[in-house]
């Protein structure tokens, strides 16, 4: 480093301590400008829902029931609608062993019907009153929409690998017998060999819904949770 | 943890039915609810604050008192609603706590009323939210250290056990000056001492003009007086020898008082006088010799025994030991980086004093602390400009871990303040505890003299005119003294008074009490037959008000932990949540642990025929059974 080199420093020293004073002056405005915007998000996300009636209309919940789970539903979420995060935060209190992240994912796009990124109240109790007062097939009909992810109509085998981890990933890594890479992958074939008529790969509305009416566990197990209001 | 999103679980187990399909095996029967009751409110009164609450929520945390069947103990049946005598400013939190799930600590409350309200309703701390965590933690500590504080002050000031060795006697001397007055002098001795040798170092430097013979040298004090000085250093030496070597033979832990830093301080200030008397004649190595006069400096640290102010000054720098590191590494990272451009900046010009970057140090420091000698200056108008920048940044980096370090500071010190302030309070605060002690023990001997326990009839009613006026006692202090005095029966013997204890203690102190003791000790419980040191005695003091005492220590110990175990919290709850018959045995289960206790306590004058020790043996119940009243 010669002088001349050093004395081009000093003068930038000198030049930055100058921008400094300005900026202080505030006659140079310093460049943060994503402040303004987060105050704005904070307002606007509430929601109330639709009246009692309408929704005791809507659905097959009685008043009472609809009371319960408002107050529920409100208690956790006291903006009025649940994001995907709380969503998932909230599920996933309920399966501590394991990561239930990506099933509430796949959840929360079967409860968001109208996919506008939130769950309000009444897609929740749709939702719920599909599952838990709704026909067999009602029920057949949501679970399907459940599994196939891009909502097109068909179950292909990707779609089905990924709902068969998330499910696995619920269960964490403590689990007797050890869980092996490849065990999503066969019950996803044993599911596909089971579901799939016509063997062309995928499983359309029709073939699930006949196949799981000729299964006698899976129509027991549907009525499981009738009480649980 | 799901428990706060318990309102939630319909939902979880509705989406449940995506599963269904794709199930490899069939699943299990649903649990029965065996109540279907609709969810209903519940009132809870809370010393007449009402809270009302659904039942779900509260039975969100089944292994609390709100959230279990122990609640029913607390339950009104003519207003339908559960009482509970407590605060109802903390209840608040409690309440909270159930609905949200998150447990929070307001600021304003005593830390030790929030816990004892926590230990009632059966939380446990560890469970407070990380908002609220930090401050209760402080708190926590603070309120543990003010007990340590006292609980040690109470066992410095304790009376001296009679069979405490002269070691440690003298040990407690040396730790506490002000327990005896032999410590007292030899405190001072000590002290004065330091002074004088500290003095003496001083002066010796000092020309004090010319020597006799040689009329042109000028001369210092200590070489014109070398006698002189070098008798009063041996005296010196002396005493801090023989101080270092009784304070060796006295501590508990020779060990541990060697590795101690004011032992070291010791060493090294009595050091260079020994290691002169060996190499005086060696003219070799004088110059070492002078160079090892200078450690003879560190006997003022010795004062640090004397002065706590300098202790704390101490104690500040080792607890700020990361902060003055810090302000040391970048000091000098600073001064690498000035000194280096400094140099490169003044190569170009003559004459400058600015020969290596290690020259260029000097520079850098005495410009950074502000100093400004002035003995180097920079000259080319490139190594000033660098030269102002390399102060003004001194400024900010040695300002920046200062008010550390002074926070540091005070806070220590606002702590021994507090602590030299309760040691003040603490004699009126033990004066008017005993005072309370001693009025309830007073009382019940009031009462007896007022003769409404005799047992004859005609002085009853004789003092029933005298008894009526007396009947303004409260139920409670009368039924108090019936048990006191069911207690004289059973025990044959009888309260008095301190003095007469007092005088009988002297008599007794003649009679070996290790065999009566003995005979005593297979018939009482371990825990409280000693002897009747003062430390027994105050702890049986602290024993808390109820008599689940054994069982409420031991959860409060466990809430204090930080492991979080469950089980001996819920052991607790089932006791008390076991059906009400056997709440009946533990009471009495106590109530003779009590007694037996107190028996075993007036030991010797219990083999002496019963006629003469009927005047000195209840003396010793006296004492211990003021302890009892107490509870």
């Amino acid at each position: 480093m010669n002088l001349e080199g050093l004395e081009m420093i000093a003068v930038l020293v000198v030049v930055v301590l100058f921008v400094k004073v300005l900026e202080q002056f505030g006659l140079l405005e310093a460049s943060y400008d994503d402040s303004v915007e987060d105050e704005l998000e904070l307002s606007a996300v509430r929601h109330r829902p639709e009246g009692l009636e309408k929704l005791e209309a809507q659905t097959r919940f009685s008043r009472k029931e609809l009371q319960i789970l408002y107050r529920g539903f409100k208690n956790e979420c006291p903006s009025g609608v649940v994001n995907e995060d709380t969503f998932k935060d909230i599920y996933s209190q309920f399966f501590p062993q394991g990561d239930a992240s990506t099933y509430a994912h796949f959840l929360f796009n079967a409860f968001d019907t109208d996919h506008n990124g939130s769950v309000s109240f009444e897609d929740f109790v749709m939702g719920l009153s599909i599952l838990l007062r709704g026909s067999v097939q009602e029920k057949l009909n949501w679970a399907f929409n459940l599994y196939d992810i891009n909502k097109d109509g068909y179950i292909t085998k990707e779609e089905m690998l990924d709902i068969m981890k998330a499910i696995y990933d619920m269960m964490g890594k403590c689990t007797y017998p050890i869980l092996k890479e490849e065990t999503p992958r066969q019950h996803v074939d044993m599911f596909f060999q089971k579901m799939d008529k016509n063997k062309d790969g995928v499983v359309t509305i029709d073939e699930f819904i006949d196949c799981c009416q000729n299964d006698e566990n899976i129509m027991r197990s549907m009525q499981l949770f009738e009480n649980v209001i | 943890m799901a428990a706060g999103v318990a309102a939630w679980l319909p939902f979880a187990r509705a989406a449940a039915i995506g599963w269904m399909p794709v199930a490899s095996a069939p699943m299990p029967a649903p649990p029965r609810d065996k109540r279907r009751t609709q969810d209903g409110l519940i009132v809870l009164n809370i010393s007449g604050t009402k809270f009302q609450t659904w039942r779900n929520t509260l039975e969100r945390y089944p292994d609390t008192l709100l959230g279990s069947t122990e609640r029913d103990f607390f339950y009104q049946e003519d207003t339908n609603e559960y009482f509970f005598d407590r605060d109802p400013d903390i209840f608040r939190h409690i309440l909270n706590f159930y609905r949200t799930g998150k447990l929070h600590y307001p600021r304003h409350e005593c830390i030790s009323a929030y816990d004892e309200e926590l230990a009632f309703f059966g939380i446990i701390p560890e469970i407070i939210g990380d908002c609220c965590y930090e401050e209760y933690k402080d708190r926590r500590r603070e309120n543990a250290e003010r007990i340590q504080d006292d609980e040690d002050n109470e066992n410095n000031n304790d009376l001296v056990l009679p069979d405490m060795t002269f070691r440690e006697s003298m040990w407690r001397a040396f730790e506490n000056p002000h327990t005896s007055t032999m410590a007292l002098v030899f405190y001072y001795v000590t002290g004065f001492f330091i002074a004088v040798s500290v003095m003496a170092n001083v002066v010796e430097t000092v020309p004090c003009g010319t020597m006799p013979n040689n009329r042109a040298k000028e001369v210092s004090c200590g070489e014109r007086y070398a006698l002189a000085f070098f008798c009063l250093d041996t005296a010196c030496v002396m005493i801090f020898t023989v101080e270092y070597l009784l304070r060796l033979m006295a501590a508990p832990s020779r060990y541990k008082f060697v590795k101690s830093v004011m032992s070291i301080i010791d060493v090294v200030a009595i050091m260079p006088y020994y290691i002169g008397l060996v190499m005086t004649d060696n003219e070799d190595v004088s110059g070492a010799f002078v160079t090892l006069r200078v450690f003879r400096v560190f006997r003022i640290f010795k004062f640090s025994r004397h002065s706590a102010g300098l202790r704390i000054l101490g104690y500040t720098l080792k607890s700020c030991a990361s902060e003055l590191g810090f302000l040391l590494f970048s000091l000098t990272m600073a001064i690498i980086i000035f000194a280096t451009v400094m140099f490169y900046a003044e190569k170009g010009s003559s004459g400058s004093k600015f020969t290596s970057i290690p020259a260029a140090f000097w520079y850098t420091i005495v410009t950074m602390t502000t100093l400004g000698y002035g003995d180097m200056v920079p000259k080319t108008i490139v190594g000033k400009i660098f030269g102002s920048i390399c102060s003004l940044s001194g400024v900010l980096v040695i300002a920046l871990p200062v008010p550390v370090i002074v926070s540091n500071f005070s806070r220590i010190y606002h702590q021994s303040q507090r602590a030299e302030k309760r040691r003040a309070q603490k004699k009126t605060r033990l004066a008017r505890i005993r005072a309370a002690k001693s009025g309830g023990a007073n009382a019940y001997l009031q009462y007896k003299r007022n003769g409404l326990l005799t047992d004859s009839e005609e002085e009853a009613s004789k003092e029933a005119g005298q008894a009526l006026v007396c009947k303004s006692n409260p139920t409670f202090e009368t039924q108090h003294h019936h048990l006191l005095h069911c207690l004289e029966k059973t025990t044959n013997h009888e309260f008095v008074d301190e003095q007469t204890y007092e005088s009988s203690c002297m008599e007794v102190s003649m009679v070996k009490p290790s065999a009566s003791r003995s005979s005593s000790l297979s018939s009482s419980p371990h825990g409280l037959s000693s002897c009747c040191s003062r430390r027994h005695k105050r702890k049986s003091f602290n024993v808390p008000n109820s008599t689940m005492a054994a069982g409420c220590r031991d959860s409060m110990q466990e809430l204090s932990t930080i492991q979080i175990r469950e089980r001996p919290l819920s052991n607790s709850r089932s006791n008390l949540n076991a059906k009400f018959e056997e709440t009946v045995p533990l009471n009495s289960e106590q109530q003779p642990y009590i007694t037996a206790a107190v028996i075993s306590m007036p030991t010797p004058p219990v083999t002496t025929p019963e006629g003469e020790d009927s005047a000195s043996s209840p003396d010793y119940s006296q004492s211990n059974i003021v302890r009892v009243s107490a509870l």
